[in-house]
């Protein structure tokens, strides 16, 4: 078992999915979840960092186990659902229907110079929405609040998804 | 916190960000107590992510 970590290994994690990308064994990704909320809002505590990713194998598994044998070549360590670095739990999720949508139009970042990508806000909105628990009505609570929302961009995917933001 | 406030450190660099979020989990696991009587959205610079109940079955997004 690891020890947890403090800090957020978040550019070890951007380099390990970059090298996922180069060794085709995912088509692309975008940090999603915490992480992504937190490039447009206040920084707040969470304990994992998921990254969603659209499978270059479209089988059953989505790639996952060459995914994991990728990065524990490498050094990483696997914690029941979670891979760890440096102790920090990372979930690989294989996106489909909305969260695929938001991997392709994600944001293009860079931290710490790897250049990256991260969930827009209106699709962290939307997604917030569709899994409706209490901590995504507060992440979108704070979106709304503290972000530059495009708001017809928001309404458009909404509606695409058949969606409709929860009374805050 | 004063929304202006929440407003100000939404705008600073992701990086930094990232460093004070790290910052926030030692300080919740250091006074898991304190962060615990602070669930409620008013409070997200002490809440953290686990401690929030969930109202529906975990699925991930």
């Amino acid at each position: 078992m690891n020890e947890p970590s403090s800090a957020i290994p978040l550019a070890d994690v951007l380099r390990a999915a970059n090298g996922l990308v180069e060794a085709k064994l995912i088509e692309d990704y975008a940090i999603g979840g915490a992480l992504a909320a937190i490039h447009y809002v206040e920084p707040f505590a969470t304990y994992d960092a998921d990254i969603f990713f659209i499978p270059a194998d479209k089988g059953l598994t989505a790639g996952i186990p060459a995914i994991y044998a990728h990065l524990k070549s490498r050094g990483w360590q696997v914690d029941r659902e979670h891979l760890m670095v440096k102790g920090f739990p990372v979930q690989f999720l294989a996106a489909q229907g909305l969260t695929e949508e938001a991997v392709r139009e994600a944001r293009r970042i860079k931290f710490d110079g790897i250049p990256a990508k991260v969930f827009g806000a209106e699709h962290i909105v939307a997604i917030a929405a569709s899994v409706g628990r209490n901590k995504d009505i507060v992440r979108i609570e704070q979106v709304l609040q503290q972000a530059d929302l495009d708001k017809i961009l928001l309404e458009k995917i909404l509606q695409r998804h058949k969606l409709k933001l929860p009374k805050i | 916190m004063k929304l202006e406030m929440r407003r100000a450190l939404a705008r600073e660099s992701y990086e930094e960000k990232i460093r004070k979020a790290g910052q926030l989990i030692a300080l919740a696991r250091a006074f898991p107590r304190r962060a615990a009587a602070h669930v409620r959205p008013s409070a997200p610079m002490i809440l953290s992510e686990s401690q929030i109940p969930y109202r529906t079955k975990r699925s991930k997004g």
